[in-house]
């Protein structure tokens, strides 16, 4: 069952508008991340890390969650419309398959953004006349900020899915950016606590050494907890609240 | 406009806590700007407005394209939504409907710039700054604000009200959030082609850094009059042509 709402999920999504936020967002800070790079070169002399610091600093710092955000709004905003409610609660499907269905389509597309930084980040990097390939590290770092979003996914989308606004949950998402860059930097430990303080963490955003080295146990603890929890709250509101279409 | 056609908006805002959009982002920025004030020296505190006057223009790059994009989009998708066009055209000029509109999102944005001059005044008050409250320094700040402000509120507004859906104006404020803050970083000539640049255009101060004693330096800017004017000009023009989209567009 779960495997047929995520093809409906996937068709909702043909031909829709998240593929152009999910193919330009990424652009803006690596055109330039890499500009920025260019001018002050002199200064950062850490070639690839120092093209991955430009181009992470500000895209995990404050853009990351609210593209997730508008992912999410842009899934729910489907159902919140047109009494579509009403038909999604009466389908002959679990309702944790309904969450897990758009959240999937979630983590996919967070996937595909991020490789699609990850790739941007290698052709600024030749473009810009860096030598050889990035180091793999950067790929761990991309995929450990895919990993974050699961927590942040699922956040969002518990979110979108009691807010009937579109754009509320994307201005939270910014705020709570803000409350994670807050907690980053108070101390190593607060980083575990806050969910969007883990997709700083994870993309090592503005960094040379890997900021978690010794922390994976307790980043994947903190994610996992915060993705079980959200999930969990998630299904529990649609079992036991009565929908508003 | 009449007195009664701005308390319908309202009405119809009743449930929104559309107030509590600015009030989120007041409490974030109180936060983040707080974030930087621990272990201030002397120095820190006898430049400590002016520092923050330098700081706040860069921080609404940041806040101010998203923030507007959320108050535009959620007072103008109660018409969106509710598809309510063709009854209310049929009731009143499309222009007033549209000034109105623009008029209740103005009112949070101006709520949002004065809350940041009393976020600046708290501050003061909580660290014991020295430096004399710097009156026009502020005042000028709260205009370019109010102005940079206006001009992309103007974009998302018109975007919120022709967008069925709602995700095009949500993508523009993220792009825009994105291009603003990186233009800062950008030679001033390039900047100025950036819309949501304006927030860092008129700032009083630029930040050096001073060597050999290993302070920040503030260095005051003159206050560039003719781009001010100019951005008005542009700012009123382009109001002008976003209505007239909209009052021609076919529902």
């Amino acid at each position: 069952m779960l495997l047929l709402t995520v093809k409906a999920e996937n068709r909702k999504l043909k031909g829709s508008v998240l593929w152009i936020a999910c193919i330009i967002i990424p652009i803006i800070p690596a055109v330039m991340g890499t500009f920025n790079y260019w001018m002050n070169r002199e200064m950062l002399t850490g070639e690839w890390l120092s093209l991955w610091s430009q181009l992470t600093l500000f895209y995990a710092l404050l853009f990351y969650a609210p593209l997730v955000a508008l992912y999410c709004s842009y899934l729910w905003r489907l159902e919140h419309l047109e009494h579509n409610w009403n038909v999604l609660m009466t389908l002959p499907v679990p309702l944790r398959d309904i969450f897990f269905g758009k959240l999937y389509v979630i983590v996919k597309m967070t996937l595909i953004t991020q490789l699609w930084l990850f790739l941007l980040f290698c052709l600024c990097g030749k473009l810009a006349g860096l030598p050889g390939l990035p180091p793999v590290i950067t790929l761990t770092w991309t995929l450990r900020g895919t990993a974050a979003a699961l927590a942040i996914g699922a956040l969002q989308l518990l979110l979108s899915m009691c807010i009937r606004s579109f754009a509320i949950p994307i201005g939270l998402a910014l705020v709570g950016s803000i409350f994670g860059f807050l907690s980053a930097n108070l101390s190593k430990a607060a980083i575990f606590l806050c969910p969007y303080a883990l997709m700083l963490a994870g993309m090592n955003s503005n960094a040379y050494e890997d900021r978690m080295e010794g922390q994976v146990i307790p980043f994947a603890v903190s994610t996992a907890g915060f993705f079980l929890l959200f999930c969990g709250t998630g299904i529990l509101i649609l079992k036991k609240r009565d929908v508003k279409a | 406009m009449t007195m009664k056609e701005l308390i319908v908006e309202y009405r119809k805002q009743r449930h929104l806590f559309v107030w509590l959009i600015p009030l989120a982002f007041l409490a974030a920025l109180f936060l983040w700007g707080g974030a930087g004030q621990r272990n201030l020296s002397d120095y820190d505190l006898a430049q400590g407005y002016s520092y923050l006057l330098c700081q706040l223009p860069v921080l609404n790059c940041i806040i101010m394209p998203i923030m507007l994009a959320v108050i535009a989009s959620r007072i103008c998708d109660i018409e969106v939504k509710g598809q309510t066009w063709k009854l209310l055209f049929t009731l009143q000029d499309k222009g007033r409907f549209y000034d109105r509109k623009f008029l209740t999102e103005f009112l949070y944005l101006l709520l949002f710039c004065v809350g940041e001059l009393g976020i600046l005044l708290l501050y003061g008050r909580i660290y014991g700054y020295t430096e004399p409250i710097p009156a026009i320094l502020c005042l000028r700040h709260l205009a370019a604000a109010l102005l940079a402000g206006s001009a992309v509120l103007t974009l998302q507004h018109v975007l919120s009200l022709l967008s069925v859906n709602q995700i095009v104006p949500l993508l523009t404020g993220l792009a825009g959030s994105f291009l603003g803050l990186f233009s800062e970083f950008f030679p001033a000539a390039v900047a100025r082609l950036v819309l949501w640049g304006y927030f860092g255009a008129f700032t009083p101060y630029r930040i050096d850094w001073d060597e050999a004693a290993g302070e920040v330096l503030l260095v005051p800017k003159i206050f560039p009059t003719g781009l001010f004017i100019g951005f008005f000009i542009f700012t009123v023009l382009f109001s002008l042509l976003c209505r007239y989209i909209f009052v021609r567009k076919e529902l």
